[in-house]
């Protein structure tokens, strides 16, 4: 639907990463993200999850703005809170133009934002606040390492050819602590988030249908994010690739020879949620499992996973392409 | 049951059969006054009470609304949206478009579809529909029968311009939809939106989010429950409606007096027929029964009548009543005509009601009637006119009744004193005319001899004889005449007044004004750089751009103005109550926060001059004193104007509603309106010279009274036809008397004249006794009613010419009505008539 390459600006190795400013939005890109998971528990032991998506998809920039309401980008967020021992999974989502304020990522502003879901920066703190009619939820993270930036050169490629990239960045390891308004309950919240933001112009080839994407939180301190690009015709694309995170906060370039992602054989759907995960370079053999079976966004599974093996943790497992090819617009 | 339904149909129904043409004008005559009654009934609801169908077009189910003059920022919808609740915010902007090829103004609503599209649903927009609203090249969805369908292109003028839209698909409602981006650019709003629907949750109440929202929100922006804008709406217009149906009832009041007069003319008449039945062993509550029977039975057929009378009549008036509404007050839409069980139930209810109670006196009498009374015929009038002096009484005494209602206050904005005052004014003289007429016909009896020969005498005399039939007769035409000279007079007054106002008030050569539809409650604006870029030219001497916003003070709409100030007091010439010059009045408005307001404005809210008033502008609440009141008749809303520079500081668009241009002197005024054109070309600019304004102006004057004239053209209209009516009940029982005189010699040509002269003496009498009753209440129109209802200040005058035709029209139809009855007396075969004796 998007009529034509409206960005003028593709991911190239080289790019120079500046922050605070490449934590919110790059207008000359056409797509954009920023997702916050978590594991978190209640004081009680009561298990949750969490997802929060910002998502800006450029839409027009050829024609002058006449007022605010002009749709330059359409920013879409999707919100899902897996209540892991309640055995339920919600999720909403919403659309927004920027308009007068209503969604974006501002770094005037410090904050990333639809509508009254919103991530606001406070000094090195990030605070979340997501409002929807079943409950509130607001959470605070400090990030206890420095972002991380995947890829090889500030790029992290997805397929063959000049600028099929993206520039993407990882808080790993978020120290959370918040709270939970439920049904005039509210219950405090405790655990370890992880925030992805990714920003390109091109990034499935045609022969690409979707991927698999895991961020692993091992409780030795250290991270693992993987994703493994699915074509058409089930291979694996060579471009699949990830990254370690040491304790230390340094990360590890991994490319699709360093690591094997198995599905095994438990489907929700069409999803495979068990996975088997091995970087034999590393030592790491886990297997990832879910006690959450539905959690099913619109179009992509996003769920809490727990991890057992060589190394034990918690993480969040995203497939998508599974229902027909990926693509951010609803 | 048997023995009572037999008396009704001896003294009912056979007379009503064996007169088909005279029960057939007083069913008409009732079936009027009910149709005029469901009709602006009808009318009034469809135009006045379905305003709020235009700004509630595709509102849906929203709990608050969010409003300011001038227009909301739309920074408002972002601070709204990230408030920490549960709220769906629905910014909005609301105007009007014209589908070009059929000429037709709808309610175009712009919302934000991008955002809907994951939530809502307007008609049959599907998600697909939803993301290709943002699509700048301008779609639309639009209503079924406006002539295209989707995927068609469509032309509309949207604000100045004229724009071709792609129908993406069809709504539910009368309503043009298109994405709040492309009705935001077409129509330039800028930076604002007219209104934010706000939907809460359930808990803890609309009143504490309002609360709670406002104390999130500038000032100057209100936060209310949604239909608020439309209660004051309705409630503005309430005194509209109540004044337009009370009008409605004078039709009706009319009709009664016919009632009354039929009724009592069978009573008169049957009263031999009574006496048998009496004497045959009928109760007097049974004879009281079958005559107000009677009267339910004219009332039922005139109900029914009316009922198609009035919803043919409401199809006349509606466009009508909704060009009033929305040059006095509000943009309207007017809804279709519904005749509604309750519009029947009105129907039935007035007519039943009005009728019985007319014929309560006459009934009554009938009852009275003891069996052996009933022989003789001069017994009655010897009664009428032995009451004479008491009638004199009563008369004195509802007079006096009027005297004191006449200094009431309004009551909620509406003039019951007035009214009263009125309906015993009438009464009043309804009184009062037996004795007019018994006075009148004793002097002019020697003066109709001599001028007419003795057919006049005989027409005076026997008019002072059955006084007491004449006098209801000469009643309902003079009330009849009454309300139209006073409605004339008022009306008339008010037009000279607003004549000679507008002389000095409009004084610039040319005037600017957008394109398209206006009303009292929309101020479209012209492009920013228009005023400089006419000032510039070299046959221009001055411009003034005029401002205006809505808003609304003390919960009621107003308007909220700005003029420069140097301009008007150059060229102006504002009249104020305090009986200041302009000279001395305007200099305190310059920068200040200090205003006028117009004469309506501080009627309506009690303000006087010296007054502070508090407006929400903007952001801001702005307290301004009110430097004087002057005169204006623009519209009922009330205005309030302040200097420019005082607008700008608080409101910075520099756009103007219109333009006022004046020119050089020696310039000509084509030249500089074709310069005019050059620079608006491709815009949809009204261009008026001073004389097109003034002239539109009085057109919407007009018409706005138009309806007023109709329903008095109907009121005369049932009075003349009641004229005939009786007149020819008249000669019906005088046939005797006329083939008497037939068989003592009078011609066929002296019976006719003695009946028409009859006629043009109940004219007359009608004319001068409506006449005096008429200019009486005409004052209290002019001075009361109008005051209390409107808040405007009429300098009376005598719209001479148009009364004296009204007049002349009323007095001949009144003597031609005699035409009918006069060739049936003509037709009495004197032999046969005597023979009856």
């Amino acid at each position: 639907m998007i009529r034509a390459l409206l960005a003028v600006l593709v991911a190239l190795p080289g790019y120079h990463y500046e922050f605070p400013r490449d934590h919110f939005s790059h207008p000359d890109f056409q797509t954009e993200w920023w997702y916050y998971t978590g594991n978190l528990k209640a004081a009680d032991g009561h298990r949750y999850g969490f997802e929060l998506t910002f998502f800006r998809q450029a839409i027009d920039r050829a024609t002058p703005r006449a007022s605010a309401w002009d749709v330059d980008d359409a920013w879409l967020a999707h919100l899902a809170l897996s209540d892991i021992d309640g055995h339920r999974f919600q999720h909403w989502e919403r659309l927004n133009r920027s308009g007068p304020g209503l969604a974006g990522a501002s770094q005037e502003l410090a904050r990333v934002w639809n509508g009254n879901w919103k991530v606001q920066w406070n000094g090195s703190k990030q605070e979340l606040q997501a409002v929807t009619d079943r409950f509130t939820l607001r959470l605070t993270f400090e990030s206890q390492k420095p972002p991380v930036i995947h890829g090889v050169n500030g790029v992290s490629q997805k397929s063959a050819g000049r600028g099929n990239a993206s520039h993407y960045i990882s808080f790993t390891r978020l120290i959370t602590a918040g709270t939970l308004e439920e049904n005039g309950r509210t219950v405090a919240l405790s655990g370890t988030s992880w925030m992805d933001h990714e920003f390109f112009t091109h990034q499935l080839a045609d022969n690409q249908t979707g991927w698999d994407w895991l961020s692993l939180q091992f409780n030795d301190n250290t991270e693992l994010m993987l994703f493994r690009l699915r074509h058409k015709d089930g291979s694996i694309d060579p471009y699949s690739a990830g990254t370690f995170i040491n304790a230390r906060g340094a990360g590890v370039h991994l490319t699709s020879k360093d690591f094997a992602l198995t599905p095994g054989g438990r489907k929700y759907g069409p999803y495979p949620i068990e996975w088997r995960v091995q970087v034999p370079s590393l030592g790491i053999d886990v297997r990832a499992t879910t006690r959450l079976d539905e959690q099913e966004m619109t179009s992509y599974w996003e769920g809490a996973i727990e991890l057992t093996g060589t190394r034990t943790g918690a993480g969040y497992l995203e497939m998508t392409g599974y229902r027909g090819p990926f693509q951010i617009q609803p | 049951m048997i023995p009572r339904l037999r008396v009704f149909h001896q003294l009912v129904l056979r007379p009503m059969l064996r007169e088909p043409a005279r029960t057939a004008l007083t069913v008409f005559a009732v079936a009027l006054g009910v149709g005029v009654v469901l009709a602006i009934d009808l009318a009034g609801t469809a135009a006045a009470g379905s305003f709020h169908s235009s700004m509630d077009a595709l509102a849906g189910d929203a709990d608050l609304e969010v409003t300011a003059t001038g227009g909301v920022p739309d920074r408002v919808a972002g601070i709204l949206a990230t408030l920490p609740y549960d709220l769906d915010v629905r910014p909005r902007i609301e105007d009007f478009a014209t589908v070009v090829a059929s000429g037709r103004t709808v309610p175009l609503i712009g919302v934000d579809l991008l955002k809907g599209g994951l939530d809502r649903k307007y008609g049959s927009l599907t998600v697909a529909d939803q993301f290709q609203s943002h699509d700048r090249k301008g779609v639309v969805w639009i209503a079924a029968g406006m002539g295209a369908k989707k995927g068609d292109r469509i032309a509309l003028v949207v604000g100045e311009r004229v724009g071709e839209y792609t129908v993406a698909g069809m709504l539910d409602g009368d309503a043009i939809l298109m994405d709040i981006a492309t009705a935001s650019r077409d129509l330039g709003r800028g930076d604002r939106i007219d209104t934010i629907l706000v939907k809460t949750p359930a808990q803890p109440g609309a009143e504490e989010w309002a609360r709670r929202l406002q104390s999130a929100l500038p000032p100057g922006v209100e936060v209310r429950p949604q239909g608020s804008r439309t209660s004051e709406n309705r409630r503005m217009l309430a005194a509209f409606r109540w004044n337009l149906r009370v009008l409605s009832y004078i039709a009706l009041v009319v009709g009664a007096f016919l009632i009354y007069n039929t009724i009592s003319v069978s009573v008169v008449r049957r009263r031999p027929e009574i006496g048998i039945t009496r004497a045959l062993g009928a109760s007097r509550a049974g004879v009281l029964l079958v005559f107000l029977a009677e009267a339910a039975v004219f009332g039922a057929a005139g109900a029914v009548a009316g009922i198609a009378l009035g919803r043919a009549m409401a199809v006349g008036s509606v466009r009508l009543i909704s060009s009033t509404v929305e040059s006095l007050y509000v943009s309207s839409q007017p809804a279709a005509i519904e005749i509604t069980g309750a519009s029947v139930l009105l129907a039935f209810t007035i007519a039943l009601v009005v009728t019985v109670l007319a014929a309560l006196s006459p009934a009554l009498e009938a009852s009275r009637v003891s069996p052996v009374e009933a022989m003789s015929r001069g017994q009655r009038e010897y009664v009428a006119q032995v009451h004479k002096g008491r009638d004199l009484m009563i008369a004195a005494i509802l007079g006096a009744a009027a005297a004191l209602a006449w200094h009431g206050p309004p009551i909620e904005g509406k003039p019951i004193f007035g009214y009263a005052a009125a309906v015993l004014l009438i009464g009043c003289s309804a009184f009062a005319i037996p004795a007019l007429v018994s006075g009148l016909s004793i002097v002019s009896s020697r003066l109709l001899r001599a001028l007419l020969g003795v057919e006049a005498l005989l027409a005076s005399r026997s008019l002072a004889a059955s006084l007491r039939r004449t006098s209801v007769l000469v009643g309902a035409l003079s009330t009849a005449i009454a309300m139209m000279t006073a409605v004339g007079i008022m009306v008339g007054s008010f037009r000279e007044t607003v004549l000679i106002w507008m002389d000095n008030q409009l004084k610039a050569d040319l005037y600017l004004r957008p394109g398209g539809r206006t009303s009292a409650d929309r101020h479209p604006t012209l492009d920013p750089g228009l005023p400089a870029q006419i000032a510039a030219l070299s046959g221009v001497v001055a411009v003034d751009p005029f401002r205006a916003y809505e808003t609304s003070y003390q919960g009621l709409p107003a308007t909220f103005g700005s003029g420069n100030i140097s301009v008007a007091l150059r060229f102006g010439r504002a009249r104020f109550l305090s009986g200041r010059n302009a000279e001395d009045v305007l200099p305190e408005l310059r920068g200040q926060d200090a205003a006028i307001v117009s004469e309506p404005f501080a009627n309506k809210h009690r303000v006087r001059r010296g007054d502070r008033i508090v407006l929400p502008l903007g952001d801001r609440k702005v307290a301004f004193r009110v430097a004087d009141v002057y005169y204006d008749y623009a519209n009922e809303r009330g205005y309030v104007i302040v200097d420019r520079a005082t607008m700008l500081k608080y409101l910075p668009d520099p756009a103007a509603s219109n333009v006022a241009v004046y020119l050089r002197p020696g310039a000509s005024a084509n030249t500089v309106r074709g310069e005019i054109e050059r620079i608006a070309a491709g815009r949809k600019i009204l261009i008026l010279s001073n004389s097109n304004l003034k002239a539109d102006a009085i057109k919407v004057f007009d018409r706005t009274f138009a309806i007023t004239y109709a329903l008095e053209a109907v009121a005369v209209v049932v009075a003349v036809m009641g004229i005939a009516g009786a007149l020819l009940a008249l000669v019906i029982d005088r046939r005797r008397e006329f083939g008497l005189l037939r068989f003592l010699g009078a011609s066929t040509a002296q019976i006719r004249k003695l009946i028409l002269v009859e006629a043009g003496l109940l004219g007359l009498l009608a004319n001068v006794a409506g006449l005096a009753l008429g200019l009486v209440l005409s004052l209290l129109l002019v001075f009361v009613i109008n005051k209390q209802s409107f808040g405007w200040t009429i300098q009376f005058h005598w719209p001479v010419a148009v009364l004296a035709g009204a007049l002349t029209v009323v007095y001949a139809a009144t003597v031609l009505a005699g035409l009918y009855p006069a060739r049936i007396a003509t037709r009495l075969n004197p032999i046969e008539v005597v023979h009856e004796e």
